[in-house]
């Protein structure tokens, strides 16, 4: 006897077994999610043979005069949003055809909760005549799934509204509103915690509310876009810091704060005295020549122990591109540091494709404006 | 009567248990036995070769001797109590709970054997750690998967070893005898882990980090390791192997890695090797003062095929004895025999030697030349290079013909 219990296990089994036909399809004879597709339809199935063996646990086989009037048989009274939920999902999939791969991801995700809860509410409006317990049913197999992945989903929407708020407002501005936002929120939980009696209805729509206002509010700057100083960041590819000259310019706000990888570097390069020498794990005494391995990030930490703002740059090789009509434009290859204080410092990453050999002019690491202060970088 | 041969027939069940654990008992203690005897062993951890490895030795000789006692004297007392209190239907014995006086010893006891084993550790593990004498730094970089060397033309490199220009080498680590070289490990891709268990002990190799290993020999010979942490497809042909070399031998070794490059003779196979090399060959491998067509030095481009953005230097294969990872051998089974068996006198000549045409393992090499990824598993589909962004992760298969083969092999035998 198939009942409505091991239909769901018995339906999840086949799709199981067809999304593996299709995973090997799809991955041109891949085995591996096709095999783990298997093992959960055999374990699906296997479900529902012992549902059908324990008849849902509500009726005996041989109990024939029940099985019309049994609790598993009568047909499910609630009302669905489901079918409504599916057909947005199946607009977000062909709006994700036409526009975008994301879309259309989001459509697959929702589409696959949709009609698993379809599938769900469904077979548990006929566990039993009684309305409570048939909800009670869903609950148990469902919640497992719907409270964390709503919890998360709810919560991702917090952050991303903060994060848009906090990347939109000034850098002076953020702590304050931070604050101001704390404070309500403490003053609001605390009136609510001491007051007795409060309804759930009362304390669900203060957090309705909030989070509505947040949302609102974190759409609307993320359309409006970031702070300044975070787009002239992104347009200079944040940590790829562009400025190699002896000027100061945008980037080079705030050089001394900037954050430095200090851990395992490859080399750290002082500037004293008007005078540039490295050291290295493995070497002892100031080098004023280093070996730097090919392909490799290679860490560079450069401190400022001398009078005045310097910056570290380190040449290795140059590109040369043809502009067409025998016209070419060489572009120094640089990684370079922001200006440092005196007692400052700041670390660059570079990665050397080439060995030094590649290049007629060699590879160093200079001081812009310190003629003289200069480190050979040798690369095998 | 019936209970008599019921009582019967269970005593020969329970002798017939007995002698089927007791064979199997002997068995695996024989097979351990057995494997204990192996005497070629290159990777034997118990024949230390160098002073680092000595003093590894030395340490794990006692603990592991008083590991067994305290092991022994376990497994006898649990087989012991387990035969003794076996199952024979007799009541539970009275549960008593709470004896300070053994629970004191028996816990002194542990405390007492662990800080024995614990002083002679920490005072090996800075031994080991010690690299403020270091005479001679070398460079080691691991990648998917094979092992990169390169000497610093930096302080006493030069001073001491007359290293002036940087060497890069791949699969053999070629080192002075007695002298403390400090290897700065890395990694381009994944972690590796090097080891050389006749020289010291291991260190993981971490992209972005640099991890310090002393490596020392005591007297001439190679010495074989393997990477040790997993690390993709291939793992299992990730070898190395140590050179170490008298000091003259080693003074001989590095003007010969220094030397001009040389062109091969016009209208020879070499000469025509030479230029399947340039259009196939650098794109990934660097062979330094091989120059094109026009003139212009060659350079090799690795970081636009490979995800480690390198590909072994080929400059002077032919002086060591291994290629791809030092997973094959370039000499033929009986000249590695005869480099590898060398008396500490002899050795060094040998080695130096390097490989000439008759000593060449053509097979495996030309193999390689052929298909590398039917001889080393490396994700070498190009169809199935997506997520790499269409690098490689070693050598893919090149479709050389016969031909190209041939000269290519002529042009390598003379990278030395």
């Amino acid at each position: 006897m198939i009942t409505t219990s091991s239909k769901l296990f018995y339906g999840l089994g086949a799709v199981s077994i067809a999304g593996s036909i299709v995973w090997i399809i799809a991955h041109d004879g891949g085995a591996l999610g096709a095999v783990a597709l298997v093992f959960i339809a055999i374990a699906l199935i296997f479900l529902g043979g012992i549902a059908s063996y324990v008849r849902d646990g509500h009726v005996l086989s041989t109990d024939t005069e029940q099985h019309d009037s049994a609790p598993a048989a009568q047909r499910g009274p609630s009302h669905s949003w489901f079918p409504l939920g599916t057909a947005l999902a199946l607009g977000m999939l062909v709006v994700g055809l036409v526009t975008s791969p994301g879309i259309f991801k989001v459509g697959v995700a929702l589409l696959l909760a949709m009609l698993g809860e379809w599938l769900i509410q469904n077979w548990s409006d006929r566990a039993s005549s009684d309305p409570s317990y048939n909800e009670r049913v869903r609950g148990w197999v469902v919640h497992p799934l719907e409270i964390p992945v709503g919890g998360a989903l709810l919560l991702g929407a917090i952050v991303l509204s903060f994060s848009r708020i906090f990347l939109a407002l000034s850098v002076e501005a953020g702590p304050i509103v931070f604050a101001i936002l704390g404070a309500l929120v403490l003053f609001f939980g605390s009136m609510l915690s001491i007051r007795r009696g409060t309804s759930t209805r009362v304390v669900g729509a203060v957090c309705g509310v909030a989070l509505l206002a947040l949302s609102v509010v974190g759409v609307a700057l993320a359309l409006n876009g970031e702070r300044e100083g975070l787009t002239i960041a992104a347009e200079e590819d944040h940590f790829a810091h562009r400025a190699c000259g002896e000027e100061a310019e945008e980037s080079d706000e705030d050089a001394v704060r900037a954050v430095s990888a200090k851990s395992s570097v490859a080399a750290t390069v002082t500037l004293k005295d008007g005078v540039l020498y490295a050291e290295m794990d493995g070497y002892s005494g100031p080098l004023t020549s280093i070996s730097l391995q090919r392909a490799w990030n290679s860490s560079i930490l450069f401190l400022n122990e001398d009078e005045g703002e310097h910056r570290m740059v380190v040449t290795y090789g140059k590109v040369v591109e043809s502009l067409g009509g025998g016209v070419e434009r060489e572009t120094l290859l640089q990684a370079c540091t922001s200006l440092v204080a005196k007692g400052g410092q700041q670390g660059v990453v570079v990665n050397i494709p080439k060995p030094s050999i590649s290049s007629t002019e060699g590879f160093s690491i200079t001081v812009p404006g310190l003629e003289g202060a200069s480190i050979e970088v040798m690369v095998p | 009567m019936k209970k008599m041969i019921d009582q019967f027939g269970e005593s020969m069940k329970t002798a017939r248990r007995w002698r089927n654990a007791s064979k199997a008992a002997i068995a695996v203690s024989a097979l351990s036995f057995v494997a204990s005897c192996g005497r070629d062993a290159p990777q034997d951890t118990w024949q230390p070769a160098g002073p680092n490895a000595e003093r590894i030795d030395n340490l794990q000789r006692p603990v592991f001797y008083v590991a067994g006692v305290v092991g022994v004297i376990v497994f006898a007392a649990v087989a012991w109590s387990m035969y003794r209190y076996r199952d024979r239907g007799q009541a539970i014995p009275e549960q008593t709970h709470g004896k300070p006086a053994v629970e004191i010893v028996l816990t002194v006891i542990p405390v007492l054997i662990l800080l024995g084993v614990a002083i002679p550790t920490a005072s090996t593990i800075f031994k080991l750690a010690e690299t403020s004498d270091t005479e001679m730094t070398i460079n080691v970089t691991g990648q998917q998967w094979w092992w990169e060397y390169d000497y610093p033309a930096v302080g006493s490199n030069i001073e001491q070893y007359g290293i002036t220009a940087p060497i890069v080498t791949a699969g053999q680590l070629v080192i002075p005898e007695n002298t403390k070289v400090l290897l700065r490990v890395t990694s381009r891709d994944v972690i590796h882990s090097y080891w050389i268990p006749k020289l010291n002990g291991k260190k993981d190799s971490v992209p972005g980090r640099v991890h310090l290993l002393r490596m020392e020999g005591s007297k001439p010979g190679i010495y074989a390791g393997q990477c040790t942490e997993f690390c993709g497809l291939s793992h299992a042909y990730m070898r190395m192997e140590a050179v170490v070399l008298s000091r003259a031998d080693y003074d001989k070794w590095v003007a010969n890695q220094l030397e001009e490059y040389t062109v091969p003779e016009i209208g020879t196979d070499a000469a025509a090797g030479e230029s399947v090399f340039i259009q196939q060959c650098s794109r990934c491998h660097q062979v330094n003062g091989l120059k094109n067509s026009d003139g212009s030095l060659n350079i090799a481009a690795p970081e636009q095929n490979l995800v480690s953005g390198a590909a072994p230097n080929l400059t002077n294969l032919m002086t060591r004895n291994t290629f791809a990872g030092a997973s094959w051998d370039l000499l033929t089974p009986e000249c590695r025999d005869n480099v590898w068996n060398a008396s500490s006198a002899d050795f060094g000549e040998r080695y130096l030697a390097g490989v000439s045409t008759e000593c060449l393992n053509q097979k495996d090499l030309r193999e390689w030349l052929r298909n590398a990824p039917a001889k080393k598993p490396m994700y070498a589909d190009p169809t199935k290079l997506a997520s790499t962004g269409g690098l490689y992760r070693g050598m893919p298969d090149l479709g050389l013909t016969e031909d190209q083969i041939n000269v290519i092999v002529a042009y390598l035998l003379e990278r030395k």
